[in-house]
């Protein structure tokens, strides 16, 4: 697929609510993993598979996921021709700001940027869905089905409730793939095959599709593009097997950090010893520092953090300080936090840069972790 | 191209033949220090942060390594439009072709480079030393007393002082006699290996000394000594920061330990930020096996095995039951389940296999690598990519060379 596809990434989402987390920042700037922020899986992911032109369209604050990407260095983004874009909001009047805008709304946003681009076909990605794919594999199965549009799916079990309403199931034929209908949001699930918020389609076809929404006043893409299209064109489904995980909620982001406690996981998704790495943002860290009293096992630390505390089955993030005699377990450490002596922290998600002063307590429940905002004072 | 007032010009070519089988295959520059840099990243970053934006390396020995490593200089803030990092090695001209005879000699073939920035100064280098220093105060300070060269100096103890270059000087600190090694030396000022030198001024002995088939083209040996003799203004710059020479196994793993200490003398991760190239790893992980006290660990290592008063590199792996104590792991090496590893340089990618014992005093350990020429202080190296096979002991103070096969399993 050598330079046949350019990427759309929405680096917003209206219907995920990670709460302080995403107090000025974008869904697509949200920290995970210990050194990476949410937007750098589907930018590795676009990179290792061939792709040199990627958009990113934004809402609102998007002054943190500016300074994470810069000129796209870390990915190799910053190229001569071509490499990657930050599609500022696009609001054709003064009212239209005061409506959510829908998914068709924000590729409208872009179409400059569509029209503008040479690439045949497009591959338009929400950027919260965290996996290690191989684009170039879904890219071939389009062109073998020759469909209209390729939507990426993954197998699931029996789904909760909760899950099957933030869910798009998928009816598709079980060898070839051709899909006969989809399910937005059901209430009963009658089949197992998930959408995942990915799709690739030809740029032309792309460009008439939205604008003939956009006309019609539609502004949802699953209802008003894909869901029409399956009715009247060929749109296939491509089964990814790997891990991964959506995060829409401060459950979904908490279960996704402590799955990287699991060596499968982090074998899959970080895929050290393959070509296909997950890029970020260097920072020039130290190695973390452990000190005499450190007791540290099932965690997952970055660099520059010095640890004299107890840590069990956490993320640590970069720069972070654990006293001694402090004790956390169970949590998610964000960025130059500071959690002095003899503190103890359980359950709870730190944002970047909190200080919790010695001997504080704060505990939260396994499933409902307490969330503490960027640079708060405990 | 555009002037620049000072230009820096950094000295990379040693093999550093002290270093024994580190530096077999790699410029003693290239070789790890603390967790995650290489010995060339302190020249560079200090580079980067004093505002010199144009930097030459200098090398000729096993240069693959080095060049792959400083690939544009992004890593150090040195891919400019203007100016930026360049290796340089030596090259062929119409009339002739050699290889760097000596420092000055190096200097001397890369005048066109240096002339191409138009300089006022030009600051040289050594590239196998450990401190922070902010060159551009010491250009200041040479620009100030108007000298022709400046020669940073740090005291060192009266009794190692007949190790270095020493340094004489009058009560304004200007040079008198520059003593190389002295046997009874009359100061304890010892050159740091960093010069700054009125470019105009320094051509023109390069080149002088260029045309003397006698000379060793050493800046110690023959430009200095060169420069005092015609009265030319030379001027000691004192540092009282840490500085170290990491040329011999043991200065390079007593560096390397002293960044553990409680207080250490030398802090790599305050402001002034020492930057190296990424490997695009994710954060390390400690199992629940796992027992991490007074270490460094850096990204992509997976410990599940004993670390104590160590320094991990990037990539490592270290199995269950696994004791690793006062040693350096360099990238991406393995130490098996079980294995010991005591006061050692485990050199990148190597692999040792289950049960391996390393710097051990027991009476089957294998003493046929001792190499008292390289090793000293009870501390052994193992090579780059070298594969130890299962249940092997190596005494202390060994230099393993090349891979240990179990003698057992070739009877089979």
């Amino acid at each position: 697929m050598q330079n046949k596809v350019l990427g759309l990434v929405f680096a917003d989402n209206p219907e995920v609510d990670l709460g302080v987390l995403m107090n000025n920042r974008s869904l697509a700037a949200v920290p995970v993993g210990g050194r990476y922020r949410i937007i750098d899986f589907i930018l590795s992911n676009m990179v290792n598979s061939g792709i040199i032109n990627i958009g990113i369209t934004t809402q609102s604050n998007y002054q943190s996921l500016m300074d994470h990407i810069g000129t796209g260095r870390s990915w190799d983004l910053d190229r001569k021709n071509e490499g990657l874009f930050l599609l500022p909001p696009y609001i054709e009047s003064a009212t239209a700001s005061d409506t959510v805008l829908g998914g068709i709304d924000t590729i409208y946003g872009a179409m400059d940027y569509l029209k503008r681009s040479r690439q045949e076909y497009v591959i338009v990605s929400n950027c919260n869905t965290i996996c290690n794919i191989d684009y170039r594999k879904v890219f071939k199965a389009h062109i073998d089905n020759d469909a209209d549009i390729t939507m990426v799916c993954f197998k699931v079990d029996k789904l909760e409730e909760s899950e099957l309403k933030r869910s798009i199931l998928v009816n598709a034929n079980e060898k070839s793939g051709l899909i006969s209908d989809i399910q937005i949001y059901p209430s009963k699930q009658s089949n197992n095959l998930s959408y995942m918020h990915t799709f690739i389609i030809k740029r032309e076809l792309l460009i008439d599709l939205v604008e003939d929404c956009v006309s019609h006043g539609e502004h949802i893409i699953s209802k008003d593009l894909l869901l029409r299209r399956v009715k009247n064109g060929r749109v296939f489904a491509y089964t990814f097997d790997g891990y991964n995980q959506t995060i829409d909620s401060i459950q979904t982001f908490f279960k996704f950090n402590l799955d990287l406690l699991n060596k499968e996981v982090r074998d899959e998704l970080f895929a050290t010893d393959g070509d296909n790495k997950i890029y970020t943002k260097p920072k020039d860290m130290t190695p973390t520092k452990y000190g005499k009293g450190a007791d540290v096992s099932a965690s997952f630390i970055a660099d520059g953090c010095k640890i004299d505390g107890v840590v069990k089955n956490s993320i640590i993030f970069r720069g972070v300080n654990v006293g001694s005699g402090a004790s956390i377990e169970n949590s998610i450490i964000m960025q130059q936090s500071d959690i002095m002596d003899n503190c103890m922290v359980e359950n709870a998600i730190f944002d970047k840069e909190v200080i919790l002063r010695s001997g504080k307590k704060l505990v939260g429940q396994e499933t409902y972790p307490v969330v503490i905002g960027k640079r708060t004072v405990v | 191209m555009k002037s620049k007032e000072c230009v820096a010009m950094i000295l990379a070519g040693g093999q550093g033949s002290r270093l024994g089988i580190l530096t077999k295959n790699v410029a003693k520059p290239a070789v790890p220090f603390g967790g995650k840099y290489r010995i060339i990243d302190f020249p560079l970053s200090n580079c980067s942060h004093s505002g010199i934006d144009t930097v030459g390396v200098l090398t000729q020995y096993q240069p693959l390594e080095l060049n792959t490593y400083i690939g544009s200089g992004s890593s150090w803030d040195l891919n400019r439009k203007d100016g930026g990092v360049y290796v340089l090695p030596p090259y062929q001209t119409a009339e002739k072709g050699e290889w760097y005879k000596g420092t000055a000699n190096a200097i001397y073939q890369n005048k066109g480079f240096i002339d191409q920035y138009n300089p006022e100064y030009v600051v040289i280098l050594s590239g196998d030393h450990i401190y922070k220093m902010d060159y551009s105060k010491m250009v200041s300070a040479h620009k100030k007393a108007k000298a022709d060269a400046t020669i940073a100096v740090i005291e060192v103890p009266w009794d190692e002082a007949s190790r270095f270059g020493i340094m004489n000087t009058d009560e304004n600190m200007q040079i008198t006699e520059f003593a190389e090694k002295p046997k009874e030396p009359k100061s304890n000022l010892a050159s740091m290996g960093v010069y700054v030198f009125t470019w105009s001024v320094l051509k023109k002995y390069l080149i002088a000394d260029e045309n003397d088939p006698s000379s060793d083209n050493d800046f110690g040996k023959n430009i200095i000594p060169a420069m005092l003799g015609d009265g030319k203004k030379l001027l000691a710059y004192r540092f009282s920061g840490y500085w170290k020479d990491v040329g011999t196994i043991q200065s390079l793993w007593e560096a390397n330990m002293e960044l553990l200490d409680e207080t250490p003398a030398f802090e790599i991760g305050d402001e002034w930020r020492v930057y190296s190239k990424n490997p695009a790893l994710p954060p390390h992980y400690i199992a629940d096996t796992a027992r991490v006290k007074n270490c460094f660990i850096t990204e992509g290592c997976e410990i599940k095995g004993s670390v104590e008063r160590s320094i991990i590199f990037e990539g490592v792996t270290v199995e269950e039951g696994a004791i690793v104590k006062d040693s350096i792991l360099f990238p991406n090496s393995h130490i098996g389940a079980g294995s010991v590893v005591r006061k050692a340089i485990v050199g990148n990618d190597s692999v040792l296999k289950d049960n391996v014992k390393i710097g051990t005093d027991a009476d089957d350990a294998l003493d046929s690598y001792t190499n008292l020429k390289i090793c000293s202080d009870g501390i052994s190296v193992i090579g780059v990519g070298i594969t130890i096979d299962e249940g092997i002991k190596i005494a202390p103070q060994s230099m393993v060379t090349r891979n240990v096969k179990n003698k057992t399993e070739d009877k089979k």
